[in-house]
């Protein structure tokens, strides 16, 4: 059985609190094959892959007491551990990252909450899967393609324009999802 | 009040990783100064891990989850790097390629009123610190590739607008202006260039190279 958004943050909280195993190998179950998937989406041969899938969770085990569930769930904030990874190890490049310390003082953040952030994801899954098939391939490409959208429009035969339309229709529809909360 | 923000296109390149370095400093900085696009990126983050969620599991290898267990009791916590103090505002994203602050800044003369500091380069990819006095002209110029420029104190006018702390202007090649640097205090921009600047003054076009731009 696929464990769900809550079950998820509350397993990598309970690996943050009381250093839990068997809540970890439950994360490591669900997350590093998806991980693995993202990195071969992404081009990535697949031993590298793999090996990167195994880091991926051995930082989700060190990074553990920094993971707040009320401002990202556990899959947002293993998607950006994996991003990151990967830029790190394949394309060899820093990645200059954004720390919740670095606001300037006049732009706080806003406080989110956990319980809309779980709801939050069941409705934006519902959105990604109810969009029509040309919307979701611009935007799988535009995570999963590592590529400008010039060149995904080169590659799908489409113009450029017709790329950023798709995808504004697509954020349009997603965001919808992700604001009715607010 | 931020009037002009980083579009859609290159918030999504920021999220899902296909910004390259040059690009992530300037989006990152500029998220420094600016709460909406921040919130932004955190929406796109959340649609990448909605995206991971759903993928097809690509099978691990056997022995991959007791390989990764047995390492465990020697992995050490991750401990943030510590946050070094800025003194003037800079936000500490940028304070790491600069060195230092903004004000302690040794910066490069390029003519009477403009001044630059080199940051990072890759290929035709420049990113710089860009100092000018009140009322200094970069002089009239289009682009071989864009030109992303952030102003961080100060501000700048050309044909576009104008532009105060925080705005991120971005030109595409064959766009000409002169941006000039607004009365009052000296305007300091972070700029991102993807080729040559193409220069009309045919002196500007003999020794800007010189410089590197």
């Amino acid at each position: 059985m696929t464990p769900e958004a809550p079950e998820l943050n509350a397993l990598l909280v309970r690996v943050a609190a009381a250093r839990d195993r068997a809540a970890f190998a439950t994360l490591f179950s669900h997350f590093a094959p998806r991980v693995k998937a993202y990195l071969l989406r992404l081009g990535a041969p697949p031993a590298l892959a793999e090996d990167l899938a195994q880091e991926a969770l051995l930082s989700l085990w060190r990074k553990a007491h920094l993971f707040d569930p009320a401002k990202a769930s556990a899959a947002t904030w293993l998607f950006t551990i994996a991003r990151n990874l990967r830029i790190d190890a394949i394309r060899r490049e820093k990645r200059p990252e954004l720390e919740a310390e670095d606001f300037l003082p006049e732009s706080q953040p806003g406080a989110d909450d956990a319980l809309a952030l779980a709801g939050e994801e069941v409705r934006l899954r519902a959105a990604l899967k109810g969009l029509p098939p040309d919307q979701i391939q611009v935007i799988e490409l535009s995570f999963f393609a590592d590529k400008p959208h010039s060149q995904i429009a080169g590659e799908l035969g489409i113009p450029l324009g017709t790329v950023k339309s798709r995808l504004r229709l697509a954020m349009a529809r997603l965001k919808r999802a992700l604001g009715e909360a607010e | 009040m931020i009037r002009h923000h980083p579009d859609e296109g290159l918030l999504l390149a920021y999220a899902s990783g296909v910004a390259d370095e040059a690009m992530s400093l300037i989006l990152a900085t500029h998220m420094a100064y600016c709460e909406t696009c921040r919130a932004e990126v955190a929406k796109l983050e959340r649609i990448g891990g909605s995206l991971l969620q759903e993928l097809a599991p690509a099978p691990m290898a056997g022995g991959a989850l007791d390989a990764v267990l047995s390492r465990l009791d020697t992995a050490k916590p991750f401990v943030r790097r510590p946050r070094t103090v800025s003194r003037d505002g800079t936000p500490d994203v940028l304070r790491r390629y600069i060195g230092g602050d903004l004000s302690q800044v040794r910066w490069r003369p390029a003519g009477a009123k403009l001044s630059y500091l080199p940051l990072l380069r890759h290929g035709r990819v420049a990113v710089r610190l860009l100092r000018g006095v009140p009322g200094a002209e970069t002089g009239a110029h289009h682009h071989q590739g864009q030109e992303y420029t952030l102003v961080l104190k100060g501000g700048f006018t050309d044909v576009t607008g104008n532009y105060g702390p925080g705005d991120l202007q971005v030109m595409e090649g064959d766009m000409r202006h002169n941006p000039v640097a607004d009365p009052g205090e000296d305007c300091i921009n972070l700029a991102v260039t993807t080729g040559r600047l193409k220069f009309e003054s045919p002196l500007l076009r003999i020794v800007a190279p010189l410089f590197g731009f």
